[in-house]
């Protein structure tokens, strides 16, 4: 739910309540301050009758109008009490009941005790009342149109500032380099807003790179040393009259420094692509990049008297990093051929959908499950890194390309679907 | 030849000279930003090895001054830091080649022969060993005269072989050099390769060029 609709529905909710009660509440107090009039005005029509009794000795003759009624009913013996009260009387003219306040008292006579009633209409006070409550409805309906104008075009507007704020920080890259654009506001909330998510972006960024070069520094600070071991043992190996061991032993360290070597590009390969450093992209022809590493591992297909079985569609294209693009293909093809056995088979089908790629070769000794892990390999002595498939995993998440593994027949199948 | 190394590690380059050397190549060494701004202004060379990262400033600094004096010095970008920004600048700026490091001394040599080869204006792109002749830009052998057949993939690895004569090559660094990343530790693969050429330069006539060198590699040599 908006926060709009919610603040609207709480706000007419409590709107309607608080009117409404008011409107009760307004009713009964209206109501008391005019019977209280009523009864004043009914008390000075007693005093004019007492008066008139004292200085006549008689009583008047009654008024009856249809808002003003005297009664005089001779009591007997009885003194009536005094009270006001409200009745309804039937009006035989007009045909309905009409309200009056009433006012009974006693009087003596001669003698002759005599209860007198005077009523007086309370129509007026009946339409005074009606009046007021159209009136509060009046102002409740009013009320509320505005209230939702204002919603619907004042907040909306006031809100502004925070949904930019808001679209800002969805389309926020941390691999872009432009800064959040924010728009002014002279709401403090919002202006409090866009400053915590400029001081928040900036440091996100500046983070970013701090990781980004901590990654570079690292390559660098191992792949200098490495460089040098290399070198120096490829000088070594330059001497003459080396003994066979030596030259063995200068082999070892040289075969072990290449993959140390290796396995550090990898790992920072890795960390490059989670860190989402590849991020210029453009249409990758992957049909002619897998033509392309066919033609380059030709030599090494035919030593291993591998038959491959192509079925690509022309002009596959993606639209991919083509550096990640090229390091995905050349690792499942060198991967299929590296554990192909000889007079084996590699089966390539790429289609726009999907790209398969099965090889012959011995059944997995490990879980399937962990094929696409770090560091699993097959043999735990082979020379293979156990890298390549967690970068060709890695590549596909980057792209969303859902990716499976499959073994049977003696047929190891990779399929990735775009 | 004239090579000047711009390295700050001086391990590396005294390793890069004392290869470069017996291949007959004049190699100077500067170390620091400074250094490297002053040999870059007062002399021509045939290649640069730059490196990116150095004490003073970067390295596509003086790449970048030295195509703005259009120096024709040839450029090979030694960078440890193997990230694609550079290898992208460094090749917009105009250098002739990207090499990450660590490297084989002999992919090095390869690659700075390639480059002044390129640069050679007097388009002299014949290289020679004995008998066998190396044309680069047609990209075709003699071998006493006769044309030599060889495959793609022969024919790189010859002319490998000639950058680096009388040198150990590891199988690493051929199978490297040839395939690429990709096929490290299958080394068994070149086996194939190296016995073919082998024949076929024998079979020209010639004497067994290629000796292999027990537990390392091969030899190209006389």
């Amino acid at each position: 739910m908006k926060l709009l609709s919610k603040y609207n529905r709480v706000n007419i909710i409590a709107t309607i309540i608080v009117l409404f009660v008011s409107a009760i509440c307004y009713y009964f107090l209206i109501q008391s301050v005019l019977i209280t009039q009523l009864d004043k005005d009914l008390k000075v029509e007693e005093l004019e009758i007492k008066d008139f009794i004292k200085e006549n000795n008689r009583l008047p003759d009654p008024t009856n109008y249809k808002d003003e009624q005297e009664e005089f009913i001779p009591s007997g013996n009885q003194k009536a009490d005094r009270r006001y009260t409200s009745v309804d009387i039937f009006n035989k003219e007009h045909h309905e009941d009409v309200s009056y306040r009433q006012l009974q008292f006693p009087v003596l006579i001669a003698a002759n005790q005599y209860k007198i009633l005077i009523r007086k209409s309370q129509e007026e006070t009946d339409d005074l009342i009606q009046l007021i409550v159209i009136i509060t409805l009046g102002i409740l309906v009013i009320l509320l149109v505005t209230l939702f104008l204002i919603n619907r075009f004042l907040l909306n507007k006031l809100w502004k500032p925070f949904n930019s704020t808001l679209q800002q920080i969805k389309q926020f890259n941390l691999s872009g380099k432009e800064k959040v654009q924010l728009e002014q506001s002279d709401i403090n909330e919002f202006t409090e807003l866009n400053d915590a998510v400029r001081i928040m972006t900036g440091r996100v960024s500046r983070d970013y790179d701090e990781i980004k070069s901590f990654t570079e520094n690292a390559s660098h600070e191992i792949q200098t040393p490495l460089a040098i071991i290399k070198s120096k043992l490829e000088l070594l190996s330059q001497s003459e009259n080396l003994k066979e061991e030596q030259m063995n032993s200068i082999q070892s360290v040289y075969e072990a420094t290449n993959r140390l070597s290796k396995l550090n590009q990898s790992l920072i390969l890795l960390t490059k692509i989670d860190n989402q450093q590849f991020r210029e992209s453009e249409e990758v022809n992957i049909s002619s990049l897998i033509n392309k590493h066919l033609t380059n591992y030709e030599e090494l297909i035919t030593a291993k008297f591998i038959t491959i079985k192509k079925n690509i569609e022309d002009n596959v294209k993606m639209n991919m990093n083509e550096v990640l693009a090229e390091i995905l293909i050349s690792n499942l093809i060198t991967n299929a051929i590296k554990h192909n056995i000889d007079k084996g088979i590699i089966e390539i089908t790429l289609s726009n959908n999907h790209l398969l790629i099965s090889n012959t070769g011995l059944p997995l000794k490990i879980d399937p499950s962990e094929l696409f892990e770090r560091f699993k390999k097959d043999k735990v002595s082979s020379e293979s890194l156990g890298l390549g498939l967690s970068i060709v995993k890695k590549i596909c998440e980057r792209y969303s390309y859902g990716i499976k593994y499959n073994y049977s027949d003696t047929l190891h199948t990779i399929t990735i679907n775009f | 030849m004239k090579i000047l190394i711009i390295e700050d590690e001086k391990e590396l380059s005294e390793s890069i000279v004392t290869y470069l050397k017996s291949e007959d190549y004049v190699c100077e060494v500067a170390a620091t930003f400074n250094k490297a701004m002053e040999k870059t202004e007062l002399y021509d060379y045939d290649c640069i090895l730059l490196d990116i990262t150095l004490p003073g400033g970067s390295g596509l600094e003086i790449l970048r001054e030295l195509k703005a004096n259009k120096k024709m010095d040839g450029v090979l970008i030694i960078s440890a830091r193997n990230s694609l920004d550079d290898k992208v600048k460094g090749l917009i700026l105009g250098a002739d080649d990207y090499l990450p490091k660590p490297f084989h001394l002999s992919e090095l040599s390869a690659r700075i022969g390639a480059i002044i080869r390129r640069k050679n204006f007097d388009g002299n792109n014949i290289l020679k060993f004995n008998s066998i002749s190396i044309d680069t830009s047609a990209k075709s052998v003699l071998v006493n005269n006769k044309p030599l057949e060889l495959t793609r993939k022969e024919y790189e690895l010859l002319l490998y072989f000639v950058s680096n004569k009388q040198k150990v090559i590891s199988k690493n660094a051929i199978a490297e050099h040839l395939w690429g990343d990709g096929m490290e530790g299958n080394n068994d693969f070149i086996y194939t390769h190296i016995k073919n050429l082998r024949k076929k330069i024998i079979d020209a006539g010639n004497v067994d060029y290629i000796k292999s060198v027990y537990g390392m590699g091969y030899k190209f040599t006389d």
